[in-house]
């Protein structure tokens, strides 16, 4: 590797090096506890697939080149020079790890594997080598930030071919049905690209008479997938300042974990509160601003935990609420709440595709859905919905994957 | 819609979640020559916004964008 480019990279380690960082990476004994937490590991029991190996593989770039006993000594202990095999094996660590942090739950010294993977991401960044696709759609949201009036004309003729079926599930009537651009509204309702993101929960918002307008903007935060902290802010950035314009009082995200504690803790304080969906339809259900009819949706349902919005940002009793009212039959997984295996399809790896790893480290999530005798799994997270239902395929499960938001529409009380 | 412009090749994105259409017609311009053109179809309102802010910094071009309730039609041309 040239000189240049190794200064270049260690000079993104050294970025990163704040205290908890440095704690993180010194206090580590090697103790194996964090092996049994990880979604790929009780899967598919490899070395490789152990939050310590993924941050040794970060840790021994650190002792090599900001520790003096690897600078000095390179060939006491294990300390790796940042070379072109060592971007191979940081680019495996960082991209068989989801982020869920089930790891830190259980570390005794409550090591955040996650930040470490940062360094990693960061790295793969600097060298040219993060996954392009992460890249690519984290460039496209951006340019939507910078020029949304190129994009705005063909996005509201979008929004009105999905009028009818909202219609359909609210039954009701209004000039605005899926509202745009409202200055003062409540919500700020940030969706996905997909309709089934937006169709359900226009639904259950116009069911309550909430005065609320949707965003031109999509949740999703590749910037975070890639690790990129410049363009999460820049993505975060393009809903707050549509927020502050319209001056609406609460900002609240769609099914999407990263998106939601991106927004919610780490973006700093805004004028406006940050809630997830969950949060809004519980609070409807609780204030009877909206009524559903319980049993409607027919088979025992459990609930996953989307390790972003649930362990990473708190958001756990919310959704339990909200299937109680839907429901007289549910089943807990086990474990849950905060404890709650990973799928493993965050932090960017279902955009990656890479089915195979998918398919072998959701083993895991698939003993625990099978276990409940469940024949319906709801969550609220997309990547989670598009890797449960991938795991259904390819385990055969024969469970149905279902949005909260989605549970909640269709079953509707209506005047 | 393709009377005029020639397709070399037709993806079919329909109920594919967020974000792969847009991973897919990135990876599929790809597979065409520079200058031929792609069809991409989809069921995502979103993509109606996310595939020009692709193409654009993507540097390719969208020839032509076609609407009916639940299908959006795209033509795209490789520039590069």
């Amino acid at each position: 590797m040239e000189k240049e480019k190794k200064e270049k990279l260690l000079a993104l380690f050294r970025s990163k090096l704040d205290r908890p960082m440095r704690y993180y990476l010194d206090v580590c004994t090697r103790c194996g506890i964090c092996r049994d937490a990880c979604f790929a590991y009780a899967s598919s029991p490899k070395a490789e697939y152990t939050p310590v190996w993924r941050a040794e593989v970060v840790r021994k770039i650190y002792k090599r080149n900001f520790k003096w006993i690897g600078k000095l000594f390179p060939f006491l202990g294990k300390s790796k020079e940042i070379d072109d095999d060592t971007m191979r094996q940081l680019y495996d660590a960082a991209y068989t790890c989801t982020g869920c942090r089930r790891c830190m739950m259980v570390c005794p010294f409550g090591i955040d594997t996650q930040a470490i993977q940062s360094i990693a991401k960061l790295l793969l960044i600097g060298n040219e080598s993060a996954p392009e696709e992460l890249s690519m759609l984290a460039d496209a949201s951006i340019e939507k930030g910078k020029n949304i009036d190129l994009y705005k004309a063909s996005f509201v003729q979008g929004i009105k071919n999905l009028e009818k079926e909202v219609i359909s599930k609210w039954k009701g009537e209004s000039d605005q049905v899926i509202p745009l651009d409202v200055e003062g509204a409540n919500i700020l309702y940030v969706a996905l690209a997909g309709a089934h993101s937006i169709i359900p929960t226009a639904s259950i918002l116009n069911a309550a008479r909430e005065n609320w307008t949707l965003s031109f903007f999509e949740a999703v935060n590749f910037g975070a997938f890639v690790g990129d902290p410049i363009k999460t802010q820049m993505i975060a950035k393009r809903i707050i300042n549509e927020a502050i314009r319209l001056k609406v009082k609460e900002v609240t995200i769609c099914e999407c974990g990263t998106a939601y504690r991106v927004m919610k803790h780490l973006v700093g304080e805004q004028p406006f509160k940050v809630s997830h969906i969950a949060e809004v339809m519980a609070r409807y259900l609780g204030e009877g601003r909206i009524r559903v009819e319980r049993d409607r949706i027919k088979g025992l349902i459990t609930y996953h935990d989307p390790c972003q919005s649930a362990r990473n940002s708190g958001v756990i009793e919310e959704p339990r609420y909200v299937l109680h009212q839907l429901t007289s039959n549910f089943a807990e997984m086990t474990p849950n709440r905060e404890y709650n295996i990973c799928c493993g399809g965050g932090g960017g790896l279902v955009a990656l595709e890479n089915e195979p790893f998918r398919e072998e480290t959701g083993k895991a999530k698939v003993n625990q859905i099978r276990d409940t005798g469940a024949t319906i799994v709801a969550t609220g997270c997309e990547n989670c919905h598009t890797q449960l239902k991938f795991l259904n395929d390819r385990y055969k499960t024969e469970v149905k994957v279902e949005f909260l938001t989605n549970l909640v529409a269709n079953s509707l009380v209506l005047e | 819609m393709s009377d005029e412009i020639k397709v070399i090749k037709t993806m079919d994105l329909k109920g594919l979640p967020c974000p792969q259409p847009v991973i897919k017609v990135s990876k599929g311009i790809k597979e065409i020559e520079v200058g031929q053109v792609l069809e991409a179809v989809t069921t995502d309102p979103g993509a109606l916004s996310d595939f020009p802010a692709w193409a654009r910094t993507s540097g390719n071009e969208i020839l032509k964008t076609d609407q009916e309730p639940g299908l959006i039609r795209f033509l795209i041309k490789r520039m590069k």
